[in-house]
């Protein structure tokens, strides 16, 4: 077996030392551009693989209404609620620590959505879920609880469409918020105050690091490192609870409308209440699917907030435009008469009817507004005409937006143009006869009647109704103060005449004025509207009231408008504020629910 | 133990050394867990067989090459039929003891390819039924390993083929022959060009054909080299389209572009080039090593072993280990050239080639230069079959060493 290679050895062994010589080579100065060239590099990405960040959630700010003797009532507020995460890794052990985690706490199926690193795999549990989680599992798994805040709305249904409610962050609504530091399954406001100040309300999150392993299991912090979250803002609101309170409570559940309470001065909101309502928890808690869905579906629609997204003829309560617009054009004065009425006016082959059959005879322009004549009316629109009656319709903010911060954005109204009119088969004198009494084309949101109600009693400036933050400016409606002084005492009138259509809301020391409305809307009995403020000298408290389908405006409405204002004065009567002090009912969220008085008294 | 005392002590202290640096790495990989007490008693049991096999009668080996290589046929078929593991059947377990019937097929292969080979003139090897009887002897080891599925170690013996045949005496333009293709598929590989690899090939073609005219000026060896790796190249993409697994495919796709997903089948060498990377000129220190203590190292006392040492001990730690082993190679080249008997010394090159091959291919995956193929680091890793096996390569070497002048 002996077959000796001729001299051959020493070239083999050459040719292989060349070869393994390379290959070692190879590795020597790889692993000097690993370890020397670039090791800084990798450093950093060993120190990032170690560190991971924890969210902690900012709690979000409380919204508060100013209360009685300086305290403030709360109206939503924070709780916490615990969520079970999961550190994000690959597919494979994300399913075996869900797995894990169905097993110990016997939820039959948890379906997660694998986005962003910390997955929310269990949110709202109970105490008992959290201790397994944490003295358990998380050993094991990359598993752990985050603490959350969950809104709570202690009073329900109370101020519910101002403030508005939140909801579950959406994919779609992450990608426009990327650079807010949102992660999916967030709560953000949806609507409202909630949705306006969403920035002061949550805050700032914190985030505190925490060495873990490649499973993402946590094995040491660092403190010092920690940012702590900063907490959101408390927003006091301008709301008067009180007030706010009574207007719900007036407004009862069988009704649909709407209330609004304006300081008139400065357009702080002191009260807005809609109907039909909601309760906001709805939309906050993980178990109420069922009722959320029937809400969005509603056909009587009571996510809708009537004060600012719904418009009326405003009916009578619009009459003090024309009569601005008389005296301030110099066309009339106080004093001045018509023709008297007789129950009905014929313009051309149109007969136009008085709200009294019998007629009110001669009256000047105190007395007409007082009994709401509309006879009189029909006159000073014809003398008027429709240009000089827009422009101060428009002065007086019909048809323009008031700027209230609320989401979504308030309607419009409608204050018809010429060229509206002239679209829809031509301007007649009809139309204007409609107008001075509030009919026809002319809608106006309960907003921006009480905006009008202020201006009339403010000395003439358009308010921007406002929750929060300084009042914003003023706008000068351009009305001289002695055709507001005039206009002021008819209004007085309507409460206080004989023939006052609002003699049902005079309170007990304090001097209303206010305005009276029936409205003829298509498709129901006629809308009942009341406009009003008080004190009649300094005034504090402009209110607007409109009930859809109710009946005669002093009546229904105005029964509504002196309860808010008796509740504002702290004149309500003594059965109603004993029932107010109850806690109980407060707790169970059942405050709209008790009985209040009926309107048509 | 006259022979011990005779025998190259440099190579047993260097070997000592890697092996003792071993068994501290594995207590640092596994957090002293009972791992590192394993492979100590593991250490010892090789130790005892590279003494044994130093004493094997002169001769033995030689006639036991053949019995020695069906046995391990019959364990490979075996451990197809019965064996366990993870995601593919590499392991007989026999009572408390479970054993790699690939590694003993390893050696086996050596002895007979040296008995085989080492029976042949210059001019017998030279002759294509040389190569194909080669071919007879590490082809069924090939499929039956790559059944199991072990693509790296079926690898390992086509490595050990080459430079046994070159030592042998065969004519380099054969060798040539053998590799061509292997760089035809190279080159004819898609996802290694990116959409380029007609052009890539095409290139190759031409070069390849314009270098073997220019070197062997015989128009017969161009044409049918051209032939060849044309064959090759169409073959590879047939291969991939069609026969590759799924896991296969992820391998080697992993290998070309670890980031194709950072949490999938990329993890580990990713995993693997921040441990070493961020170990820099002197390491985060013995048991400081974070990307192995927080598990972000996948086998780390296995086939990542040299990552913790990286992480851990630094360039300075690395080199150190590539320069025992470089020390162990050439050492084991020296002795081996320097054996007169010709199948001592084709046993004692495929064994160099082996440890060669393991070490390169193992520490290359470390690294990002060489796929993740599963392959152990030789005297390292945490494994009892593979320790044994490397051992008794050293235990043959000096063997042959031993009876160098027969």
């Amino acid at each position: 077996m002996e077959y000796p290679d001729p001299n051959r050895h020493g070239q083999h062994l050459r040719g292989l030392l060349v070869v393994v010589g390379l290959l070692f080579l190879i590795l020597f100065l790889r692993l000097f551009y690993l370890q020397i060239a670039s090791s800084a590099h990798y450093a950093q990405k060993s120190e990032e693989n170690r560190i991971a960040q924890k969210r902690i959630k900012a709690r979000r700010g409380l919204i508060l209404a100013r209360g009685t003797n300086g305290v403030s009532e709360i109206l939503a507020r924070s709780r916490p609620t615990y969520t079970v995460t999961l550190t994000r890794s690959k597919p494979d052990n994300d399913a075996r620590a869900v797995e894990a985690l169905s097993l110990a706490t016997g939820s039959p199926e948890i379906r997660y959505t694998r986005s962003g690193r910390t997955i929310r795999v269990l949110r709202d549990v109970d105490f008992r879920t959290v201790s397994l989680v944490l003295e358990r599992l998380s050993e094991d798994w990359p598993l752990d609880v985050m603490v959350e805040s969950e809104r709570d709305y202690p009073y329900g249904p109370l101020a519910a469409h101002l403030l508005g409610h939140l909801g579950e962050l959406q994919e779609e609504e992450l990608q426009a918020l990327r650079y807010k530091n949102y992660t999916p399954g967030d709560f953000i406001g949806k609507t409202g105050i909630e949705k306006v100040y969403e920035d002061l309300l949550r805050g700032e999150d914190g985030v505190a690091y925490i060495e873990v392993d490649a499973m993402n299991r946590p094995q040491s912090e660092f403190p010092e490192r920690e940012q702590p979250p900063e907490p959101g803002r408390d927003l006091v609101l301008t709301l008067d609870y009180k007030t706010q309170r009574a207007a719900e409570r007036a407004l009862s559940d069988s009704m649909t409308g709407a209330v609004v309470a304006l300081n008139p001065q400065t357009g702080a909101i002191l009260a807005l209440a809609s109907r039909p309502t909601f309760d906001p928890n709805v939309f906050v808690s993980f178990q109420a699917q069922e009722e959320r869905r029937r809400l969005l579906q509603d056909s009587s629609k009571p996510l809708l907030n009537r004060a600012t997204r719904e418009h009326y003829p405003p009916g009578s309560t619009v009459k003090m435009v024309a009569a601005v617009a008389a005296l301030e054009t110099g066309i009339l004065d106080t004093l001045g008469t018509f023709p008297g009425c007789g129950g009905s006016l014929r313009v051309g082959s149109t007969v136009f009817h008085c709200a009294r059959k019998e007629g009110h005879g001669v009256l000047t322009l105190q007395e007409a507004i007082e009994a709401s004549c509309n006879v009189y009316f029909y006159h000073l629109g014809q003398s008027l005409g429709f240009k000089a009656w827009r422009d101060y319709a428009e002065r007086l903010g019909f048809g323009r937006p008031t700027g209230i911060d609320l989401q979504p954005e308030e309607e419009l109204g409608n204050l018809p143009t010429r060229k509206y009119y002239e679209e829809r088969g031509g301007w007649a004198l009809g139309h204007m006869m409609n107008l001075v009494i509030g009919q026809g084309a002319l809608l106006a949101t309960p907003m921006q009647m009480a905006r009008y109600t202020a201006a009339l009693c403010n000395g003439g400036y358009l308010v921007t109704p406002h929750f929060y933050a300084a009042p914003p400016r003023r706008e000068y409606t351009g009305i001289s103060a002695s055709t507001l002084e005039k206009v002021k005492r008819a209004m007085r009138r309507v409460i206080y005449g004989d023939q006052g259509t609002g003699r049902r809301v005079r309170i007990e020391g304090v001097e209303v004025a206010g305005k009276s409305g029936t409205a003829q809307a298509p498709g129901r009995n006629t809308d009942a509207w009341f406009v009003a403020f008080a004190p009649f000298d300094r005034p504090e408290i402009a209110v607007a009231v409109v009930v859809e389908g109710g009946g005669h405006g002093g009546v229904v409405a105005g029964s509504i408008a002196r309860k808010v204002l008796e509740a504002y004065f702290g004149k309500e009567p003594e059965a109603e504020v004993a029932a107010d002090s109850t806690d109980a009912a407060r707790e169970e969220g059942s405050l709209m629910r008790l009985p209040g008085a009926t309107a048509g008294t | 133990m006259r022979l011990l005392r005779e025998t190259d002590t440099a190579l047993l202290w260097a070997v000592g050394a890697i092996v003792l640096l071993g068994i501290a790495m594995i207590y640092s990989a596994s957090s002293g867990a009972v791992e590192w007490q394993k492979q100590a008693a593991y250490a010892i049991l090789a130790g005892g067989a590279l003494v044994a096999v130093i004493h094997v009668p002169n001769r033995m080996l030689y006639a036991l090459a053949y019995p020695f290589y069906l046995v391990s046929l019959v364990s490979l078929v075996i451990v197809l039929l019965w064996g366990s593991g993870e995601d593919s059947s590499r392991w007989i377990t026999l009572g408390p003891f479970s054993m790699q019937p690939s590694e003993f097929a390893k050696v086996a292969a050596i002895l007979t390819l040296a008995h085989y080979l080492g029976d042949r003139t210059v001019e017998q090897i030279n002759h294509y039924k040389t190569l194909f009887g080669a071919l007879v002897i590490v082809l069924p080891p090939i499929y039956l390993i790559i059944r199991q599925p072990d693509l790296g170690t079926a690898l390992t013996l086509v490595a050990i083929l080459l430079p046994m045949l070159y030592w042998a005496g065969m004519n380099p333009l054969y060798l040539i022959v053998i590799i061509a293709p292997g760089l035809s598929v190279a080159c004819s590989f898609e996802p290694l060009w990116q959409g380029a690899a007609p052009f890539v090939f095409a290139a190759f073609i031409i070069l390849s054909s314009l270098a073997l005219h220019l070197f062997f000026a015989r128009l017969w060896i161009t044409l049918s080299m051209l032939g060849v790796n044309v064959a090759a190249g169409l073959a590879t993409v047939y291969l991939w389209e069609h026969l590759l697994h799924g896991y296969q495919k992820d391998r080697i796709l992993t290998f070309l572009d670890p980031e194709r997903d950072r949490l999938g089948a990329g993890w580990n060498i990713i995993q693997s080039k921040i441990a070493i990377g961020s170990g820099g000129l002197t390491g985060k220190g013995y048991l400081g090593g974070t990307q192995t203590k927080f598990e972000f190292l996948p086998a780390s006392h296995t086939d990542f072993i040299f990552s913790v040492i990286g992480e851990e001990l630094g360039f300075i730690g690395t080199v150190v280990v590539l320069s025992l082993f470089a020390f162990v190679i050439w050492r084991s080249l020296h002795l081996a050239a320097g054996v007169n008997n010709r199948f001592y010394r084709l046993m004692a090159i495929g064994l160099v080639s082996l440890i060669t091959f393991h070490v390169f291919v193992n520490i290359g995956m470390t690294i990002g230069v060489m796929p993740v193929t599963g392959i152990p680091l030789p005297f390292i890793s945490y494994g009892g079959s593979a320790l044994l096996t490397n051992c008794t390569a050293i235990g043959l070497l000096l063997h042959a060493h031993t009876y160098r002048h027969e």
